[in-house]
């Protein structure tokens, strides 16, 4: 038999031994060491049938995924080619309206009235009539006469 | 695995099976709720879906465009902004005020009123400003002010401001024609409004739109006859003439006497359609003179009454007719002319010099029946049914109506009323060949005429109003390069209020070119002139003169008076005076007039001067197809004076071989090769 003193025999037995002494904390004797473990030899056991029942599940999750896909997509494209379509509508009227005030300008600039006080600034005059010539239309819409003009001998 | 650790299992498995029992009633809640929003209420949320997101909105399409025949447009219009304001939405009145009013460049004080008056009546609405400018409605939109709302609308533009305003009109602020091609094509212009159905996100943005009920259909364009080159001439030189000559109004109108086709109809006082009408002289300044006024025309009526006799009795140019130097008494009461002149003349001579006097010896061998007849087939006192809104069909009194004396005012153009436009289709039968047009304003529509006098007659008139331009009262008419041919008339205005005649004037001068292939007929009238310098051989004539020569230019009508042209010798008389006598004319029969009492054989009161006071002289010898050598042989063996116009061969002679020749006249030849 060891003689140990009472501090140094397990809770359990220190409870035996002396009845005054302060129970123990719960896990006292309870020690934490590591322990080597090699499981790399250790390898799961193939199991057919769950394999194929995790791959049955991918396959139907993705088939209802696209089934949902499929069915939401179209709504989806529509929605966004409204959209364009409505902003291509916008851009049309934005443009047609530039055309008109484009137009407009065109026209007050083109004004006969403004282009007769340009022409008195640049002091041009009205020809006399004896002095308009009028050309006939030439082939390839040329308007002066290429050679020389005929002159009676 | 140990007994204990199974024990431990079984006794956290009641608390797992709770847990699980409350997910599931929470999944089923939740799966009810859903069912019960989109199954039970699906109908109440789509329809509120709808609300917010769907909106009708009014399109309205854009105003057809007026366009001249050369595709220069007249009128367009361009969506602008309007700017609205809920009043009861504004933070601070003053505030708003001082911050849109110099943006918008309106009152503020007037603005600040306004919007406090809203508010104390409880108006959610107010237009700040209709259809701004496009730069204020921007500074306005980048201040992002949540209580400025934009809506947008269509505005009139008028690019050549009053260039043919009276013929374009103008509009009002919801867009309707208010006059001219405006209001008379209003429905063609303006189109069907339609409704879209606008379906918005939540930050209003558009993903989806269709139509919603009848579709719109925009405004179709017009283009009209009107040339704007030839309009800005006839503008310009009315208004110089109206201004130079101290007159009221004036009117011009050129027109194609083959189609009826008008390619200028002005109209003074002008008007800009772009500003709105501010005081009673605008608004009187609108009305189309050439169109909606009518006026006695005096002196250029003797050109239907010509005509008629040429239809109706066998008078000639050479006829001789009595003038009585000057002086006649008609009806007991002595008719002076308006100048002195011989005892007698050519009828020729008297439409050449305008005679007031020959004319109503010509009228009174007419008679009344037919001399109403032919101002009917004229087109007076009918409305030409031109485009156009307002139009008057002036006042020509029927046979039964007439005074004794009407046969001697009538035939000078006096106790009817006709318009210039009138004026200009009556010349255009001479022009055209006798056909008379209908005026057209739209480049599309059908030539419509018919044919009132024969083709002889026509030559005959065209002749005699050459011979006005060239020696007569419408020598300022005269063109450089081009033939013309017209008649002066200078008509005393009649005071309605005091129903006698004053001594100002209606001044016009109607006429055509080139003479013997006519392109164009312009009339010209300027009401209001005065004095010697107001007839209308002084204020029409030259406006006709630089009207036709532009219009012929900018046609490019060749021209048809040779280079080598001699010019017309200038015998020094200055014939302007064509004052058409309204001595014996009733101006009281110019409002609605009474039963005529007397006797209605009053036409045949008028005094022939008998036979033995015609004219005696020598007869003009036969010049046709000779040369000029032989020409000036012939004259000085017969001691008959002739005046030469061209090279070549004698083609025309007036007066005809065998005609008497009055004293003092000469022969005049027309050479030609």
């Amino acid at each position: 038999m060891v003689s140990r003193s009472v501090a140094e025999a397990p809770a359990r037995l220190r409870e035996q031994m002396d009845e005054f002494l302060v129970r123990a904390v719960p896990n006292e004797d309870v020690f934490l060491f590591t322990k080597a473990i090699d499981n790399t030899l250790v390898v799961r056991e193939s199991d057919p049938a769950a394999r194929s029942a995790c791959w049955r599940m991918i396959a139907s999750s993705a088939a209802a995924v696209a089934v949902v896909v499929g069915l939401l997509a179209p709504s989806l494209y529509g929605l966004l080619a409204g959209y364009r379509l409505e902003a291509l509508k916008q851009e049309e009227q934005r443009l047609e309206t530039m055309r008109s005030a484009l137009e407009l300008q065109e026209a007050r600039l083109l004004s006969p009235a403004r282009l007769q006080a340009l022409a008195k600034m640049q002091r041009y005059v009205d020809p006399a009539p004896g002095s308009v010539v009028y050309l006939e239309g030439k082939p390839g819409h040329q308007v002066a006469r290429a050679g020389r003009p005929h002159v009676n001998p | 695995m140990g007994d204990e650790e199974i024990k431990a299992i079984e006794q956290s498995a009641p608390r797992v099976r709770w847990l699980a029992r409350i997910v599931l009633l929470w999944a089923t809640l939740i799966l009810f709720r859903l069912v019960q929003l989109q199954v039970v209420r699906h109908n109440d949320f789509r329809h509120l879906a709808q609300q917010q997101q769907e909106h009708i909105i009014e399109v309205r399409p854009p105003r057809g465009a007026i366009l001249d025949r050369n595709g220069q447009r007249l009128a367009m219009s361009l969506p602008v902004e309007s700017i609205y304001v809920n009043p009861l939405l504004i933070p601070n009145i003053d505030v708003a005020a001082d911050l849109m009013a110099p943006i918008l460049n309106l009152d503020r004080s007037r603005l600040d009123a306004d919007l406090h008056e809203c508010v104390q009546k409880h108006r959610g609405f107010l237009w700040i400003k209709r259809k701004a400018p496009e730069e204020e409605a921007d500074r306005l939109r980048n201040l992002h002010v949540d209580w400025i709302q934009f809506v947008t609308e269509s505005r009139r533009f008028y690019p050549y401001g009053t260039l043919a305003a009276h013929v374009v009109g103008s509009v009002d602020s919801d867009g309707k024609g208010l006059g001219g091609v405006e209001r008379k094509l209003n429905d063609v212009l303006g189109g069907k409004p339609g409704k879209l159905l606008v379906t918005e996100d939540v930050r209003q943005r558009g993903f989806e739109s269709e139509q919603y009920g009848a579709p719109a259909q925009p405004g179709h364009d017009v283009h009209l006859t009107i040339d704007a080159r030839i309009q800005y001439i006839a503008e310009e030189m009315l208004r110089d003439t109206v201004v130079a000559h101290h007159c009221h109004t004036g009117s011009a109108v050129v027109m194609d006497p083959r189609t009826g086709k008008i390619l200028a109809l002005a109209s003074y006082p002008p008007y800009d359609p772009n500003q709105p009408v501010r005081n009673e002289f605008e608004r009187k300044a609108r009305f189309n003179q050439a169109v909606s006024v009518p006026f006695e025309p005096g002196s250029v009526f003797k050109v239907v009454t010509l005509s008629a006799a040429l239809e109706t009795t066998n008078l000639r140019p050479e006829s001789i007719i009595p003038t009585g130097h000057g002086a006649m008494t008609f009806f007991g009461r002595v008719v002076h002319d308006s100048h002195n002149g011989p005892a007698a003349m050519s009828m020729e001579d008297v439409l050449v010099h305008s005679s007031n006097i020959g004319a109503i010896n010509i009228g009174i061998r007419v008679g009344k029946e037919h001399l109403y007849e032919y101002i009917h087939r004229f087109g007076f006192g009918q409305r030409t049914g031109i485009s156009l809104p307002g139009e008057s069909p002036g006042l020509v009194f029927k046979p039964e109506h007439w005074r004794p004396s009407s046969i001697a005012s009538v035939p000078m153009g006096h106790e009817l009323l006709v318009t210039t436009l009138q004026l200009a289709r009556a010349c255009a039968v001479i022009a055209n060949g006798g056909y008379l047009v209908k005026p057209q304003l739209l480049e599309d529509a059908p030539v419509q005429s018919k044919q009132i006098l024969r083709p002889q007659t026509v030559m005959t008139m065209r002749h005699m109003m050459e011979q006005v331009v060239l020696r007569g009262t419408g020598r300022n008419a005269r063109l450089i390069g081009y033939s013309a041919a017209g008649k002066t008339g200078t008509a005393q205005i009649v005071d309605l209020q005091t129903h006698h005649y004053t001594h100002f004037y209606n001044a016009s001068f109607m006429g055509f070119s080139p003479v013997a292939n006519p392109s164009l007929v312009v009339a010209v009238t300027a009401n209001g002139a005065a004095g010697t310098s107001g007839f209308g051989a002084e204020v029409s004539a030259p406006v006709f003169k630089e009207v036709m020569t532009a219009s012929l230019r900018f046609l490019e009508v060749p021209r048809d008076l040779p280079d080598d042209a001699l010019p017309v010798p200038d015998d020094g008389k200055n014939e302007t005076n064509d004052l058409a006598i309204a001595d014996l004319s009733d101006p009281t029969l110019l409002v609605p007039p009474e039963e005529a009492a007397g006797d209605s054989d009053g036409d045949q009161q008028g005094i022939f001067v008998p036979a033995a006071n015609q004219v005696s002289g020598p007869q003009a010898p036969n010049f046709i197809g000779m040369t000029a050598r032989a020409v000036a042989e012939l004259s000085a063996q017969t001691g008959i004076p002739v005046e030469s116009i061209g090279t070549g061969l004698v083609r025309q002679q007036y007066p005809l071989p065998g005609a008497v020749l009055p004293a003092g006249e000469r022969v005049r030849l027309r050479f030609a090769r």
